[in-house]
């Protein structure tokens, strides 16, 4: 740490503490330094993969903004604090971001405990908190500085419920969905609809996060007889299930959330996986400029690597921020204003992203119909499988 | 009906899976009388090894077996050598807290090689199936099966048979009349180390083969139902373990036929409470076995507590009290916060673990009781908030003692894994039972904490708040600790035979522990809850129980001061190495082996 930082950061807190918002706030608009971003999230413990892969978009993102001249002039950075995804430790985290003056907002942080044990914290301490894979319904309850592009999936199971129903045309389906917040809401959303679009659900069964073994799972819904099945599962978990399907001697159609969307689903899911249904946000072939740009980009930073659906979210969330910035300046509380300004930001996941100022969120996603065809996934031709 | 014969298929398919573990941790808890937890890190280590071999040296399957299993091994010896033995002749707890460290350790070490990205582990066996049933079997199924009831057998042989067995036996019977007949135990335990290890690492291999998929958070799950099925079928015997692993997963698989998928895992703990209270030493101890523990006691180091001066934790206290007052930043305050939560938690650990010597490895469930119930009563029934904290303590007390009741007949280890499974069991009901708990979508909106109608949202009354609660529990322990009561608490620790001797009656004295230390822990979740407005059944997890017994070790088991010096310095720790961002739990897994070696008795000694 050098001695400008040390002394910005004494002089910061002591500011905090004695004179609050507005001492701070002249405090930053002297500074030559780069406009900071708190990010909060898992580097280490059993979500670790998901930080990587945050820090993987973000980096891409940061390149385009400073390539394309920063911020008014000014570079953007941020400060990725590893918080395990554990509550304890993204409450202190947030303390520490609310109190240093060189933070104008903060991302993240991954699970739903982590980000919503933090909130009363940016809340009360007038720092945005922009959650941008927090699909809990709650989250953005927790005042008006939570945001976030997280697709609600209020309107994302919708759409898959009608590529299974009545695109493909299953009439009884089995949900398998993993036993978090974000499953538990994604397969009430989805049965909504399904039923709705006239399906029967034959059965619902809910696994853990740390669950391998799905054999006993699927003979359960071997005998409910249904004609598809509907995986509500990030892309490890999916492949799992997807291959011990076929073991078990299951031939029926699947179909998945877009959250399965990652070149690893291919992966680890080998054969088995040829014919899956996926409907998702984006994907390589999609000609919008913001996706090819993207992906170009993605694989020449990263040695030809194709990106998935986490890096997305947080390239987007990267340029999201990016451009509420520039409306909002260095300053917190106009940062916040900003994403009710902000719009048809250019966006992988939404095309052209706005926020709903009601929810603050980011409404209609961009659905994509794929299929996994000879080991890739590619935009489905209209023909059963 | 033919449905029960896949779902017994596939039970013995995953009993499998476990059994290649839990021999393992079999093997070395026979000779060392310790769980290894670190057994899941060499299971990754050896599917990383494989990995490297499949996918990058293009290894036939016989030649990456071999691979896999002396790496494997070679990592096992250094555990033993560089690891364990320094620690020989200290407490029985020290070695299997260094177990935990070397496991943070081997964790973070893949992780930081390989990258979090889960991969894919391709097997090299042809992909033809077998109808069975209504499902199928393939070769691979078949291999893992052969080689967990051969790597049985042969140990079974070699144990009975070989000198090298015999030695290995009479080690684990007696230790010290084994070293007066000449035995080297060194050598035993180096011996059955590189064996356990061998095993370990090809069963992570050949899991991730069956999987197609490694990632580096598979250790602790696989360690977790390795030791259910150890112990179910009778801590450190090798055949048992085998036994106890296929009904593990027969278990396992009947539950989700019945109840459906959410119920697992809870199946599978509440075998292990069954067996427990049923048959305290697995289903399969041996009648000759001497007793594993046969004091409570021998957990406790012999040491003299640091004595530190009536001022000094006066002047400190006061420091504390008057920190906001100072400039000091709202992280600072809410890392002590934290530190001030885990201190009552870690209170009520060293009371029932230090005290009354009965280690708990499931103390989350406490705060979890705690949070749940208070959130519940001032959401739903607009109980305020300071009642509802004591009504979360003092449903956590009835709760929590009446839990783990049935475990005080147990001793030794088998009271930490009785705890760890009700601590799992907690947790798991608490997913499940939705109309009241909300499963996984969790509370949110809970009201932030008050005190008579003011609301205490400022970090500095938190802090304040928080720090005097921490204060009176302290105290009132310290009270506890100096009386009578206390004397009868640590004569049940230091020899239990003696005490009932004595007229104590052991039960009425360990439950009258649990009810102060589960109001302690209670009241800490419930301040947690309101502190962070949203639970959910993760929020207080396995490694929250870890990390408390870590903090009681840490400071010194039954030392009510040292209690909080180790939640200062356990919270404190990853802070500070904070900058070191992917490499703090690293670091911090060696700090705490370097604790273990040089201060098992703990930081200010055992009271």
């Amino acid at each position: 740490m050098s001695n400008i930082d040390r002394r910005t950061l004494v002089k910061g807190s002591l500011a905090a503490l004695m004179a609050g918002a507005a001492f701070s706030r002249a405090a930053l608009a002297q500074s030559s330094e780069p406009i900071l971003l708190g990010v909060s999230g898992p580097l280490t413990g059993p979500n670790a993969q998901y930080g990587t892969q945050w820090k993987q978009g973000f980096d891409l993102a940061l390149d385009e903004i400073e390539a394309a001249g920063g911020i008014n002039g000014r570079k953007l950075a941020y400060n990725f604090e590893d918080s395990q995804s554990d509550p304890r430790q993204s409450v202190a985290i947030a303390q520490k971001f609310v109190s240093d003056p060189r933070i104008v907002m903060e991302l993240g942080d991954f699970s739903s405990p982590a980000s919503m044990a933090a909130s009363p914290i940016y809340q009360r301490g007038g720092l945005v908190q922009f959650g941008f894979t927090n699909s809990h319904p709650d989250f953005t309850k927790g005042g008006d500085f939570m945001w976030s592009t997280s697709v609600s999936q209020a309107d994302e199971q919708p759409l898959l419920a009608a590529y299974a129903v009545k695109r493909l045309g299953l009439k009884k389906l089995a949900v398998l969905h993993l036993n978090t917040d974000w499953g538990r809401t994604s397969r009430d959303y989805f049965v909504k609809a399904a039923k709705e679009h006239g399906a029967e659900i034959a059965v619902t069964e809910g696994y853990i996060a740390e669950e391998r073994d799905f054999r006993s799972t699927l003979v359960r819904v071997r005998d409910a007889n249904p004609d598809g099945l509907i995986l509500i599962s990030y892309y490890s978990d999916g492949a799992l299930i997807a291959r011990q399907a076929r073991q078990v001697g299951l031939k029926q159609v699947i179909c998945a959330a877009s959250s399965v969307y990652s070149p690893k689903f291919l992966e680890l899911g080998g054969e088995a996986v040829e014919d899956v249904h996926v409907g998702t946000r984006y994907f390589p072939e999609d000609p919008r400029p913001e996706v090819q740009t993207f992906i170009a980009g993605f694989k020449k930073k990263y040695n030809g690597v194709e990106p998935d659906a986490f890096n997305a979210y947080a390239y987007d969330a990267m340029n999201m921020a990016a451009a509420v910035v520039r409306i909002g300046g260095a300053d917190r509380r106009a940062i916040r204003d900003a994403f009710t300004k902000v719009k048809d930001v250019s966006s992988v996941i939404f095309g052209k992203a706005t926020f709903d100022v009601e929810s603050r969120r980011v409404k209609g996603a961009m659905n994509a119909e794929l299929v996994v065809r000879k080991g890739q996934f590619a935009l489905w031709d209209g023909k059963p499988t | 009906m033919s449905s029960w014969l896949d779902y017994t298929i596939n039970g013995l398919i995953v009993g499998n899976v476990y059994a290649l573990v839990a021999v393992g941790l079999a093997l070395i808890f026979g000779v060392s009388r310790l769980i290894n937890f670190a057994q899941g890190s060499i299971y990754l280590v050896g599917a990383y090894i494989g990995w490297v071999a499949v996918v990058q040296l293009h290894t036939p399957l016989p030649l990456t077996i071999i691979l896999v299993a002396v790496a494997a091994a070679l990592v096992g010896l250094i555990i033993e050598r560089f690891g364990l033995r320094p620690l020989q002749n200290s407490v029985r707890i020290a070695p299997l807290l260094a177990t935990i460290g070397i496991s943070f350790v081997l964790d973070q070490l893949v992780m930081l090689t390989f990258s979090p990205n889960p991969r894919a582990l391709p097997s090299q066996l042809p992909d033809v199936r077998f109808q069975i049933g209504g499902g199928t079997i393939g070769p691979l199924d078949l291999l893992i099966a052969g080689v967990g009831l051969t790597s049985a057998l042969l140990l079974f042989v070699f144990l009975r048979y070989s000198k090298l067995g015999w030695a290995v036996r009479a080690t684990a019977q007696d230790r010290d009349a084994a070293m007066q007949m000449g035995v080297d135990v060194n050598r035993v335990n180096q011996a059955v180390f590189g064996i356990a290890a061998a095993l370990g690492g090809v069963s992570g291999l050949l899991v991730g083969m069956y999987y197609n998929q490694i990632d580096t958070a598979m250790s602790l799950q696989a360690t977790l139902k390795g030791v259910v099925a150890e112990v179910v079928g009778g801590a450190g015997n090798v055949p048992g373990a085998v036994i106890g692993s296929l009904l593990l997963g027969l278990v396992e698989s009947y539950g989700v036929a019945v109840f459906g998928t959410s119920y697992r895992n809870l199946f599978a703990f509440l075998l292990l409470v069954v067996v427990l209270v049923l048959r305290p030493n697995g289903l399969f101890a041996s009648a000759r076995q001497a007793p594993p523990e046969p004091l409570t006691g021998t957990f406790i180091a012999p040491s003299r507590p640091v004595w530190i001066p009536r001022w000094a934790l006066l002047i400190a206290a006061v420091v504390f009290a008057i920190l906001p007052l100072l400039p000091v930043s709202f992280y600072v305050l809410q890392t002590l916060i934290n530190a001030w939560l885990l201190g009552m938690l870690a209170l009520s650990l060293t009371l029932v673990a230090g005290t009354i010597g009965q280690v708990s490895l499931g103390h989350a469930a406490l705060l979890a009781i705690g949070a749940y119930t208070s959130a519940l009563l001032s959401l739903t029934f607009a109980v305020p908030v300071g009642l509802a904290i004591i009504g979360g303590g003092l449903m956590s007390a009835a709760l929590g003692t009446a839990l783990i009741s049935p475990s005080f007949r147990l001793r030794g280890h088998y009271v930490s894994i009785a705890t760890l499974a009700i601590g799992e069991i907690v947790s798991l009901v608490i997913l499940n039972w939705e109309s009241v708990t909300r499963g996984p979508i969790g509370i949110s909106g809970i009201p932030p904490l008050s005190l008579f109608g003011y609301e205490l949202v400022s970090p500095i009354s938190i802090y304040w708040f928080s720090f005097i609660v921490m204060v009176v529990l302290a105290l009132l322990q310290g009270r506890l600790l100096g009386s009578h009561l206390g004397r009868s608490f640590r004569a049940i620790r230091d020899d239990d035979i003696a005490a009932r001797a004595y007229g104590l009656s052991l039960n009425r004295y360990k439950s009258l522990a649990f009810i102060f230390g589960g109001f302690a822990a209670g009241v800490s979740g419930g301040i947690a809850a309101h502190l962070y407005s949203y639970i959910n059944h993760e929020t207080f997890n396995t490694q929250q129980s870890i990390l408390a017994l870590t903090v009681v070790i840490l400071g010194g088991l039954g030392n009510v001061v040292g209690a909080i010096l180790g939640a200062v310095a356990l919270v404190g720790l990853p802070e500070v190495f904070r900058i070191a961002a992917e490499y703090r739990i690293l670091i911090y897994g060696i700090v705490l082996l370097l604790l273990v070696r040089f201060r098992p008795q703990g930081l200010l000694g055992t009271v």
